[in-house]
């Protein structure tokens, strides 16, 4: 048993899941669904359909270089079934899992940081652009804070404290 | 071309592994097979899938056969192209012997 990755979106084919076309050259292709099955016939390039792994990291989106990429190389030589190693490998598996996930999501949050900072420049600009359409200009005088007037609300002191059952 | 397939009486469609008789449409100048010779192949590649026991689905790029004798015994001496393991249990091994790849 093992594990493929599909070629047209590079997600894992488990067993029991897509089909595996064999070309006339014998150049075996695995896909992990009907949906990259049916793009593949129509001839279309993974690296310029958006939303595969392949699109991503041609295009600077996904992580591309990382040490923990080197654990998850195919290896064609069958190991000796030692039960430690069994042990340890899937204690491995799960750590290096979790520290490629963090690297990778951190990647995206780098990558995202340029443009929430624009964002938030772009909304002061808005904000001292179009002060005028919530706050009275009299009250901008009055506090040139850019955000709306302290109104004062008087409340009732009389509040009981205990909480009333709802009635049915 | 397809004239029946052998094995079971009421089969509609032939798949890998089945032997079938054809004729001959098309062939290739002074080979020991001519035009119009009825024969009988065994099926190694089609491009309806074959699924297998642990949920495998294979798809070939094409529709291939292997002329046999009555025997089974391939009637050529080369194979070309991928074959299909289920070949091996259905005691065609000469054929799987000389297939390039067998997937």
């Amino acid at each position: 048993m093992r594990l493929e990755k599909c070629w047209f979106c590079s997600s894992t084919v488990y067993p029991g899941h897509g089909i595996q076309f064999v070309r006339n050259d014998a150049k075996i292709f695995h896909f992990c669904r009907s949906k990259c099955h049916k793009n593949f016939k129509m001839k279309r390039n993974p690296r310029k359909v958006k939303w595969t792994k392949a699109y991503r990291r041609l295009h600077g989106k996904d992580m591309t270089q990382d040490s923990t990429f080197e654990f998850e190389r195919k290896r064609n030589r069958p190991e000796r079934y030692d039960r430690n190693l069994a042990e340890n490998t899937l204690k491995a598996i799960k750590k290096i899992d979790k520290i490629r996930s963090d690297r990778a999501s951190d990647h995206i949050k780098n990558r995202l940081k340029t443009g929430k900072v624009q964002r938030q420049k772009e909304a002061r600009k808005q904000l001292e652009l179009g002060i005028h359409l919530v706050k009275a200009p009299l009250a901008l005088a009055q506090d040139s804070s850019l955000c709306l007037p302290k109104i004062k609300v008087n409340v009732s002191q009389a509040q009981t404290e205990e909480n009333q059952p709802m009635e049915e | 071309m397809c004239i029946r397939v052998i094995g079971a009486s009421n089969h509609r469609y032939a798949h890998i592994g089945d032997v079938i008789v054809a004729v001959i449409k098309e062939a290739v100048p002074n080979t020991p097979l001519e035009r119009s010779e009825v024969i009988r192949a065994v099926i190694v590649r089609t491009r309806k899938e074959l699924k297998r026991d642990n949920g495998m689905i294979i798809r070939y790029d094409d529709n291939a056969a292997v002329v046999i004798d009555q025997e089974g015994n391939p009637k050529g001496t080369r194979i070309f192209g991928a074959i299909a393991r289920e070949l091996r249990q259905l005691n065609f091994t000469k054929i799987v012997s000389l297939a390039p790849e067998v997937l």
